[in-house]
């Protein structure tokens, strides 16, 4: 691809961003499944058992990048179908990727924005401490986008409405928080537990973001990352393939 | 170059439904082409395709040349594409909405903000520029749709039902604005089921119906091929059923259609009717408010050819057949 045409296809994925971030960002079903359900879920973890929040704060990053970053793209992308304003992008002379990144991009931004919401409430609340900066900036923007593309892998499913795409999406986001050391650490999950946790994205992420705020890790941070590239890029494409499919469809 | 679109073989399969069988179509450059059917005809599907939305099961379009699937980004950057809904973001305000569509096609900010004023004032709605959509008018919506598929200056302008279920004031003002675009050099593309409008605005029009093109002509050309369907029309200061059975009695009506306060005599003879109606009239004391002989219109066209009604005009008004006194029977 060419320079000039590599740069005009960087700022139609800005373009589409900052308008995916202008409409959707505050829209309801952003809000209740971004920001409330981590959280509820999150104190209804916390709340009547004696543990040290400090060290359950990970956690809620690791929960609030996971939802809030895979929501944007179930939220817009089916509403615009039905609005048709989404053939807008299909007819425009852009590439297919270059809509599919844009719409990751308001994702990866908003799943960014919210979970530093619970690192600031970590460190300024419950004296939780940044360790090791490096892994947690690379934890939570790795994982936002690609939480974010697994979120318009989804979107890209046939669907008229937000709610239709949000059930099966949950269906597959609440049983991952059981099997990714969210609520039982991987080393006390049985071998098979742990084979599980290794395939689940989310694993890498709080593995990642642990370390980040002095935790231990059970797998290396470089197999954290490598995983984490692997399924951002694996969501992209099977979103970019679903949309295909569609185009065929319809 | 002297298409602009070069459709082949083009065909959409839903399952097992054919929605689009084989169609293969020219439009030349400056000229506004109709594509005329009833609803499901495959009209919508066509420009889908065609604008690279949605992809062919089989053949394909070149735009300017370009091939819609292989080189789309070219093919793309010359059209500008107005679907059968006002696809406009309504959370967003009608700069927005312009200036977006400008960054789409890679326009620089002065470019896209030049554009958008100039387009928004064309389009009488700058003053309300920074309005949210969700606040306008479905007309409104309709023109700033207009206006965002005219952002990048294109060479074809797609229009899928652009006036469909809009008032009578909007859909005058879109129809001007199109005749003022191809004047001033743009191609269009319109899909309509409306007859007038194909007929007053079109240089050819290709009548698509269960997803074949039945013909491709002018709006004149078409109607010549049913040059014998010639009719009378008269109104008369009452109307009432027994006067729509006695009109069908005269000698020379084939068919009678009571339409409104208006009766539609077929004939083959349309000055011998004349007189009977007028004798008719003046036996039986009637005051004729209007009288005239009309030639076949795109309508009866588009009938015969879409087979829309099993028999002939028996689908608007009431119709009555003549009772043997015509000079033939009913034709389609």
């Amino acid at each position: 691809m060419r320079l000039d045409r590599l740069t005009r296809e960087l700022k139609v994925v800005w373009a589409i961003a900052v308008k995916d971030m202008k409409i959707y960002y505050l829209r309801t079903p952003s809000l209740m499944f971004g920001i409330l359900f981590p959280f509820s879920m999150f104190l209804s973890f916390v709340i009547g058992r004696s543990m040290i929040i400090s060290r359950a704060i990970p956690v809620l990053v690791a929960q609030t990048v996971f939802f809030a970053s895979s929501t944007i793209g179930p939220v817009s992308i089916p509403l615009e179908r039905r609005m048709q304003t989404f053939d807008r992008f299909l007819s425009a002379p852009v590439s297919l990727l270059t809509v599919l990144v844009g719409k990751t991009i308001a994702g990866f931004l908003y799943g960014i924005g919210i979970s530093l919401i619970p690192v600031a409430i970590g460190i300024v609340f419950f004296s939780s401490q940044v360790t090791h900066l490096v892994a947690l900036a690379i934890g939570i923007a790795l994982s936002a986008f690609g939480f974010a593309a697994m979120g318009i892998m989804f979107a890209s499913l046939p669907g008229q409405g937000p709610g239709e795409v949000m059930m099966p999406l949950n269906f597959v986001r609440i049983p991952l928080l059981f099997v990714s050391g969210v609520y039982v650490p991987v080393k006390d999950l049985p071998s098979w537990g742990q084979i599980a946790s290794a395939a689940s994205p989310l694993t890498h992420t709080i593995e990642l973001i642990r370390l980040g705020m002095g935790g231990e890790n059970f797998f290396e941070p470089a197999l954290n990352v490598i995983i984490l590239t692997f399924y951002a890029m694996a969501f992209l494409l099977a979103g970019m393939r679903f949309h295909i499919m569609n185009k065929k469809r319809e | 170059m002297e298409y602009v679109v070069e459709a082949s073989d083009l065909t959409k399969f839903y399952g097992d439904f054919c929605a689009v069988d084989h169609i293969s179509f020219k439009v030349k450059k400056g000229e506004i082409f109709g594509f005329l059917g009833p609803n499901g005809a495959g009209k919508t599907t066509t420009v889908r395709m065609l604008t690279g939305v949605s992809i062919p099961t089989d053949g394909g379009a070149k735009i300017m040349g370009f091939d819609i699937q292989k080189q789309s980004v070219e093919a793309k950057e010359l059209m500008g594409i107005v679907p059968d809904i006002s696809n406009v973001y309504t959370e967003m305000s009608a700069w927005d909405n312009l200036t977006f569509t400008g960054q789409l096609y890679g326009m620089s900010k002065g470019d896209r903000e030049e554009r958008a004023k100039e387009l928004l004032q064309m389009f009488k709605l700058y003053d309300r520029r920074h309005e949210k959509l969700d606040g306008y008018s479905r007309g409104m919506r309709r023109r700033i749709c207009i206006a965002m598929a005219l952002i990048n200056r294109s060479s074809i302008l797609f229009l899928d039902e652009p006036t469909s279920g809009l008032d009578v004031q909007s859909v005058i003002t879109i129809r001007d604005l199109i005749r003022k675009l191809n004047h001033d050099g743009l191609t269009v593309f319109i899909t309509t089921h409306n007859m007038e409008e194909a007929s007053q605005m079109c240089d050819r029009i290709a009548i698509i119906n269960h997803g074949r093109i039945a013909v491709i002509d002018t709006p004149e050309k078409l109607k010549r091929t049913t040059e014998g369907l010639q009719s009378v029309e008269v109104s008369f200061e009452t109307t009432s059923q027994r006067i729509s059975e006695d009109l069908m009695g005269l000698e020379g009506v084939e068919e009678a259609q009571k339409q409104g306060d208006k009766f539609r005599l077929y004939t083959d003879d349309p000055p011998n009717v004349l007189s009977e109606v007028w004798d008719y009239s003046r036996k039986n004391d009637l005051r004729i408010i209007t009288m005239s002989t009309l030639g076949p219109s795109l309508e009866d066209v588009f009938i015969k050819l879409t087979g829309i009604r099993e028999e002939p005009r028996k689908g608007g008004g009431e119709k009555m057949r003549g009772q043997g006194r015509g000079k033939g029977g009913p034709r389609r």
